[in-house]
Formats: structure tokens, C-alpha cells, sequence
């Protein structure tokens, strides 16, 4: 969609002083390992759910955007129930599957949905959404 | 009236039917929601498009619009309700995720187009900067917001397929009426299906919908349980038989005793059954999902590494910033995430269809890569209910056939002998009214000295006359001659029939020949997985000559005979020692179970027991075999699905990057535009979508004509 004129002036090449293409490199390589730091790197231990009345170990998950939170520590060897708000309106977030415990969850708009989930060895446990976007993981340790 | 109380919403135990709804509706709602904002985001983008083409045509303007039009004031006025308010959602949950560490593909949507935006924005408030550098003080507001419409489009169209995969559950769902017709105070009632607790009687009237699972009371009927089993036969129902929800009543009326409500009808647990297979996750997911993990966050440190790698090359900040753009547009790892899961939603609806319920995914994928099944005989080939197939009054015997039919029943109805009840309603069906006459105590027998000889037979003192039935065996015992019956005996076994004969006061006198006949499709499923490539191994705990027998009626060359019940999983096991893996099993009974389990994947029977339903990965539920081909054809179109999805995702995202990163342009001057790029990942995801909606026009291949 470019005209000749624009693309003949897009395509040329400038002359910059060397500092500022080093300091471009280094901000760049700077952004990079920053953002692989804030998205890949390991940001506190789970949150971990808390024990209730019926012997079971519950913990509410808001949705909105992601999984919030999306670190959920349990113990091993005892069931849980894990309880979803789902406040995004996105079509995504409306399933939470549990490939590990073979079990899919519908969450409705503005609803608390639970689901109850067998005791488990210890281990990481991944969840996802519908289209495996959004995802969270279930620590249960020992 | 007396409402049962209703599990908390909190236990994923609420009324299927209930929750599809309220899903429904929000679907529909996001539906139209997303149609609203695409067709803003249309109308305006095609007006920026407009706008910019003017000075991309290199004239002062278009004909017919005035010299404001194609001000970047006014792109920038268009274009930023496009990306602010028909893209909120994109920017709303990118800002969720970033806030938890965590990177989707609406982070790099919106880093994507906020990033032109943002740098269109710089050019508009200070055209002077880029002027100075030698630079077009050019906009990319038409970028942003054209990504921003295709990718609205591809979702838009996303969400239309996700309704269709899962319409398999949805249709399963509202199988089952919404109300029913319950006697209250002896007065029928309609009221909801939900408010109908166990023990109530039902009516039902013809060409309705029964609406729960119970046990005929009074009338009969014809059913037609095709939803469910895949068999098109109508069932014929009588007192005391169960019905099951779902079915339809074709001609007449009846009432039943519900036994079965909410989530423990035979409806509830196949939906339960197919959504637990379409939440499990195969081998080649399982590798996806690490891959998606990692994704995003290498898409954007290449980004940046085009920006940096590009700006030392050139000099050209602008240049620079478009290979940004384009690289993070075209990574969005959607197509990747959804290769798999739609594919496996649509095949197990679509077995759900046919009768092949799948536990898991994993079943689904194996299915496909077996090579050996084992089919046990009894209740799987045949029926498994035996059957009287000859009765031979013997040359020599002194009473008329009618007194011998009626002696034989009456001894038998005592015994527990498996073929006796075989015995028994044949001479009942053969005398028919003529019972009576042909032995005036038949209907009640007064058996005298009843004896049953283990592994011989039985006999008893019946109205004066001594009777023995029994197996060929017990003869020369009784001091009987048995060199006439030889010839007899011998085509009997040929034909797979076990004997047993007749003696009265010490002779000899007639000789039935029972037998478990074939299925009707047996031979023609055989021929199936035979043309499918499998090798076929027939079990059977008969003689290994009644069992050769059975096998070259149906076809199968290889037979394991005389194998005891717990032997069965050993066989199972033996054959995957052998290499022969992975290796199916094929039963039905309680005896079947461990074996089922041994196996890569245990297909049951659904009229079989359901300690075998649920030690199997397959449950076939028309109990017809010829659900195995069919489930062994459909686990391999999808997982070929499958790979051809893995395919598109990774074609248009792995092979996409570099060209957008520019990689390619010193060599071939391949470039990938911003809005090229767009287009391209919006369209990733629906070929793969559409590619998985493939699967919904799998048939099963038809049987072939039974070779015997």
C-alpha cells in the first residue's frame, strides 16, 4: 500500500552515530532479559489454599484476564475444592479444564462455579482454559 | 410437592441441562457482543483506509473529499475507538496477564497495535522529527486498527466454531424432555424433569420422549434407543423392563417407575463420560502446551531482537519498529493451542453420536496405532445366551417327541446348568399349548429324588419314569452304548453345539444340540478390522473344537481356546510381551474386566456388565461389534486431524516469524507487512478450527458383505 515515492524514503538506510545504535543494542538486549525475567522467571511460591469446615482445602479464583491467583499450593493427600469467579466476559475463560483429574469445569459470567477435586500425590498439576491461553498451576506438595 | 433438594451449584453436580443453558445464553450474548464490535471496528477501519490511501497514492487527495479527510488527525480520530473500544477486551486482559506474569496472545495483540498506534501517534504531534531524519512523516493508524479487525474477525469466528464443537454435548443434553407426566394422588401431572424424584411413576405416551431412566409398571410399547446405542431397531418394552431416558416411544402407552434421576441416568453419565474425554489430554498435547508456555515470551525478546538487529543495520527507527509490529502480530500462539483439543471434542462428540463412548483422549489416540485385538467370544461374537439349535429323537426311543420335550423341561427347570434354561424354553416354545397334553403334571413336575452329578448331569424320578439328562460323557457309566450316537455326535460339534442327551428308564432316547449363536454382524465386523489391517485373536474358555468352530464362522484364524476366566488379562499380557502391541480387548463380562484393564485399550460392550464399562476405555454402547471398526476408523481420521492441525499452527507461526523478522529479506526480499501479518494469524486459528470441524462429517466406513 506504499507508494513508490514513500517506500524509496521508508527503505533508506541512516547514517546514526555508533553510541546511539549501542545504546538502542543495550536497551533492547535490556528490555529482553526483563521481560523474560517478569514472564518466565519464578515469582514467589503459590498461594496456598486453606483448610475448612468440611475437611476440604478450598481456595476462590478470581478470573479476570488470567488466573488470580494463578500459583495455587495444596497438600498432598487430601481433596480440594477449588472455586472460580469469572468476571472476564471473554468466551475463553468460560471452561477451566484439569487434563491431570480428567475434568472440565463451565464457569458462568459474574458466578461462583467449584469444583471438588480427589486427593492427589505430591506434584504439579497444570490447568488451562478452553483454549489453553490462560493458564494455572496446582502445586501439591507434601 | 415435594421438590428434591438440589445439590449446591458449587459441585459441578447441577443439572446438566440447567448449566447448558445459562452457557447457551452467555455464548450468545459474547456472539453478538463480538459482531457489534467488529462491525464498528469495519466501518471505521474502512474509513482510515480511505483516509490513508490519499497520501499513499501520492496525490494531495481523493476526488470528492475534503483536504481534512486525509489529515493523520483524522486517522488518529478513527482509528483510536478501533483499538480502544472494539479492542478493550484485548487490552483489558493483556494487562491482567502482564500483572501475573503471565504472556497470551492478547498481550501480543495488544503490544502489536498499541505500539503502531503509539508510534503514529509521535509522528502526528511531532512530523517535524522524522522530517528532519530524512523520513515520510507517514502513520501506521491503519495498521493498528486493520490487525485489530481481523483479529476481532478471527475471533469472532472462533467463538462460532467453539459453539459447534461443542454442540455434540449440547444435542446429548437435550435429548432428555423437559418435563414429565407424573401420577400425583392418582392424577397425572406435568411437571419439570428436575422436580421429579425417584419412585415416581411416569407416563408416557406414543411418539414421546421417556424422560428419566426407570422399570416398566403397566402397557408396552416399542422403543427406539438410537440416540443413545446408535441402533436403529426399535426395542420392545413390557412390564418390568428398563427403559432409559432419552429414548423415544414409538407406538404404545405405558407408565414406569423412575430408578434413576439427575446426574445418575444413563444419559447424565455419557455426557459426564464424553466431557471427561474432552478435558484429558493426549501425548502430542501434552508436548503443545509446554511449547505454549514459552511462547510468547520468546516471540516478544525476537521482536525486540528485530527492532535492535534491524535499527543497527539501518539506521531506521521506522523501518525497525514495523519488523516489531509484524513479528508480534503473526506469533499469536491461538492456532497452536487449539490444534489438538477442538479435534478431540469434536471426534468424541461425533462418537458419541455413533454409540463409541471414549473415557479419554489417550483412548482416542491409541485407538488408532493398534495392531492386535483380542475379541472374547461369548456375549461379544455371539450372543451369549445359548440357544437349543438341533433336537434329535433318536432311532430306538420309545416315547413320542412331545413326552420327551416335556420330560426334559421338567428335569431341567430344576437344574442351575447354564444350557437348562436353554433347554427348558425350547421344549416350552415346541410344545406351546400342547404341554399339558403331552404330560398332564408338566406345568408343576413332581420330581422325585432330583440329583444333580457334577460334570455329568442331572436326573430325578419324573411321574413314575426315571430320567437322566445329561453330557455324551455320562453314557458308558450307565452302562450305555454310545456307538450309534457317534456320527450325530461329531456334526453336532462341528457345528460348535455342546449335547446333551435324553435317558429314560435306561434308554436312550433323544439328544439336543445347544449352541450360542452368532451375533448377526459378527462376520461383517470381523471383515471390517481385518481390512483395516488388525491382527484378530479370538478367546474363548470352550473346547478349542467348539471354539475353532465359532472363529471359522466369523472369519478369525487365530483362537486362544480353554482359556480361564483370570487367565484372560495373561493372554493380554503375553500378547504385548510378544510385541504385538498395542493390543485392544474386546468384552463384555465381569470376567472380562481385568483383562480390559491390561489392555492398551479395553473396549466393553455396552449391554455388558458394568464392572467391564468400567474397566474399558471404549464403551460400545449399541453392544454391536461392528462399533470397533468404527471406533478404530474414527480414533485414526482424528488423529491425522490432528497432525494436520499441528501442521497449520506451526506452519503459520514458526515459519511466519522470520519472515516477518525480516530474516529473509537480504535473500529473497520477502517481507510480511503488519497488516499481511494480521490476517495470517486471525486466519491460523480458523483453518485449524475449521480444520477440526472436518471431523464432524466422519461415517464409519460401511461393513462389508459377511465373507462366510
Amino acid at each position: 500500500m506504499l507508494s513508490d515515492a514513500a517506500q524509496t524514503s521508508l527503505w533508506r538506510t541512516i547514517d546514526q552515530p555508533i553510541a546511539l545504535k549501542g545504546l538502542v543494542v543495550g536497551i533492547g538486549l535490556l528490555l529482553i532479559a526483563a521481560e523474560l525475567w517478569w514472564f518466565l522467571g519464578r515469582h514467589g511460591a503459590g498461594v496456598a489454599a486453606r483448610g475448612s469446615d468440611t475437611g476440604l482445602q478450598e481456595i476462590t479464583i478470581s478470573v479476570d484476564g488470567g488466573y488470580k491467583p494463578a500459583r495455587i499450593q495444596v497438600k498432598a493427600g487430601r481433596a480440594m475444592r477449588l472455586c472460580f469467579h469469572r468476571l472476564d466476559p471473554s468466551g475463553c475463560l468460560a471452561q477451566v479444564i484439569f487434563p491431570d483429574f480428567q475434568t472440565s469445569l463451565d464457569l458462568r459470567l459474574h458466578a461462583t462455579t467449584c469444583v471438588e477435586l480427589p486427593a492427589t500425590a505430591a506434584g504439579v498439576y497444570p490447568f488451562h482454559c478452553g483454549m489453553n491461553m490462560v493458564r494455572g498451576v496446582l502445586e501439591v506438595v507434601e | 410437592m415435594n421438590a428434591p433438594t438440589s445439590s449446591p451449584p458449587c459441585c459441578g453436580r447441577e443439572d446438566p441441562g440447567a448449566v447448558a443453558q445459562g452457557m447457551e445464553r452467555e455464548q450468545a450474548q459474547e456472539l453478538s457482543r463480538l459482531r457489534r464490535q467488529l462491525l464498528v471496528a469495519a466501518v471505521l477501519t474502512t474509513l482510515v483506509i480511505l483516509s490513508s490511501l490519499a497520501p499513499m497514492l501520492g496525490g494531495p487527495q481523493l476526488p470528492l473529499l475534503p483536504s481534512w479527510f486525509s489529515s493523520p488527525w483524522t486517522q488518529l480520530l478513527l482509528s483510536t475507538p478501533v483499538l480502544f473500544w472494539c479492542g478493550r477486551d484485548f487490552f483489558r486482559a493483556a494487562i491482567a496477564a502482564f500483572r501475573q506474569h503471565s504472556a497470551d496472545m492478547n498481550t501480543l495483540v495488544a503490544a502489536g497495535t498499541g505500539i503502531a498506534w503509539l508510534s503514529s501517534l509521535f509522528t502526528t504531534l511531532f512530523p517535524e522529527v522524522l522530517r528532519a531524519e530524512g523520513l515520510p512523516a507517514d502513520v501506521y493508524f491503519e495498521t493498528a486498527a486493520v490487525i485489530l479487525t481481523l483479529v476481532l474477525l478471527g475471533r469472532l469466528l472462533e467463538a462460532r466454531a467453539r459453539g459447534q464443537t461443542a454442540e455434540a454435548i449440547r444435542r446429548l443434553i437435550q435429548l432428555q424432555p423437559p418435563t414429565a407426566r407424573v401420577l400425583r394422588h392418582g392424577q397425572p401431572i406435568e411437571i419439570p424433569v428436575s422436580l421429579v424424584v425417584v419412585g415416581d411413576e411416569v407416563q408416557v405416551r406414543p411418539g414421546e420422549k421417556i424422560p428419566l431412566d426407570g422399570e416398566v409398571l403397566h402397557g408396552s410399547s416399542w422403543v427406539e434407543e438410537s440416540m443413545l446405542s446408535g441402533e436403529p431397531t426399535p426395542v420392545a418394552k413390557a412390564r418390568g423392563d428398563t427403559v432409559i431416558g432419552a429414548s423415544i416411544n414409538r407406538s404404545g402407552s405405558f407408565s414406569f417407575r423412575v430408578n434413576r434421576i439427575g446426574a445418575d441416568t444413563v444419559l447424565a453419565q455419557i455426557v459426564a463420560l464424553v466431557r471427561q474425554a474432552q478435558s484429558s489430554r493426549t501425548q502430542v498435547q501434552r508436548l503443545a502446551d509446554q511449547v505454549v508456555g514459552w511462547f510468547v515470551p520468546v516471540v516478544i525478546a525476537v521482536a525486540i531482537a528485530a527492532f535492535v538487529g534491524w535499527f543497527w543495520i539501518s539506521g531506521n527507527a521506522v523501518l525497525a519498529l514495523l519488523f516489531l509490529v509484524s513479528v508480534l502480530v503473526i506469533a499469536c500462539p491461538c492456532a497452536l493451542g487449539l490444534a489438538t483439543p477442538t479435534s478431540i471434542m469434536v471426534a468424541s462428540g461425533k462418537g458419541a453420536e455413533n454409540g463409541l463412548i471414549f473415557r479419554s483422549a489417550e483412548a482416542l489416540e491409541t485407538a488408532g496405532k493398534l495392531r492386535t485385538v483380542v475379541i472374547d467370544k461369548t456375549g461379544t461374537l455371539t450372543r451369549g445366551q445359548p440357544q437349543v439349535s438341533d433336537f434329535e429323537r433318536l432311532p430306538g426311543a420309545a416315547l413320542p417327541a412331545p413326552t420327551l420335550l416335556a420330560l426334559a423341561a421338567a428335569l431341567e427347570s430344576r437344574s442351575e446348568h447354564p444350557l437348562a434354561e436353554a433347554i427348558v424354553s425350547y421344549c416350552r416354545q415346541a410344545l406351546g399349548q400342547g404341554l399339558a397334553q403331552a404330560l398332564p403334571q408338566a406345568e408343576a413336575p413332581e420330581l422325585e429324588r432330583f440329583e444333580a452329578v457334577a460334570g455329568r448331569g442331572v436326573q430325578a424320578v419324573v411321574g413314575g419314569q426315571e430320567v437322566r439328562i445329561g453330557t455324551p460323557r455320562w453314557l458308558p457309566e450307565l452302562g450305555i452304548a454310545t456307538a450309534s450316537l457317534a456320527p450325530l455326535l461329531e456334526r453336532l460339534e462341528a457345528a460348535a453345539c455342546s449335547v446333551a442327551v435324553l435317558v429314560v428308564n435306561g434308554r436312550l432316547e433323544a439328544c439336543f444340540g445347544v449352541a450360542d449363536p452368532l451375533k448377526p454382524s459378527s462376520a461383517a465386523a470381523v471383515a471390517a478390522l481385518q481390512r483395516l489391517g488388525l491382527e484378530l485373536v479370538m478367546l474363548s474358555g470352550d473346547a478349542r473344537r467348539t471354539a475353532e468352530v465359532v472363529a471359522a464362522q466369523v472369519g478369525i484364524q487365530r483362537v486362544i481356546a480353554e482359556v480361564r476366566p483370570a487367565d484372560k488379562a495373561a493372554v493380554v499380557r503375553r500378547l504385548q510381551g510378544q510385541g504385538e502391541g498395542p493390543v485392544a480387548m474386546v468384552g463384555d463380562g465381569i470376567n472380562d474386566a481385568p483383562a480390559l484393564a491390561q489392555a492398551d485399550v479395553g473396549i466393553a460392550m455396552g449391554s455388558g456388565t458394568d464392572v467391564a464399562i468400567a474397566a474399558s476405555d471404549i464403551t460400545l454402547i449399541s453392544g454391536n461389534l461392528a462399533g470397533v471398526p468404527a471406533a478404530i476408523e474414527l480414533s485414526r481420521a482424528t488423529m491425522a486431524n490432528i497432525r494436520q492441525n499441528l501442521v497449520f499452527a506451526f506452519a503459520y507461526n514458526l515459519a511466519g516469524i522470520p519472515i516477518a523478522a525480516g530474516l529473509l529479506f537480504p535473500f529473497t526480499g520477502w517481507l510480511l507487512s503488519p497488516m499481511l501479518a494480521g490476517a495470517a494469524m486471525a486466519f491460523s486459528s480458523v483453518s485449524v478450527l475449521s480444520n477440526a470441524l472436518r471431523l464432524r462429517r466422519f461415517r464409519p466406513a460401511p461393513l462389508p458383505m459377511a465373507a462366510a
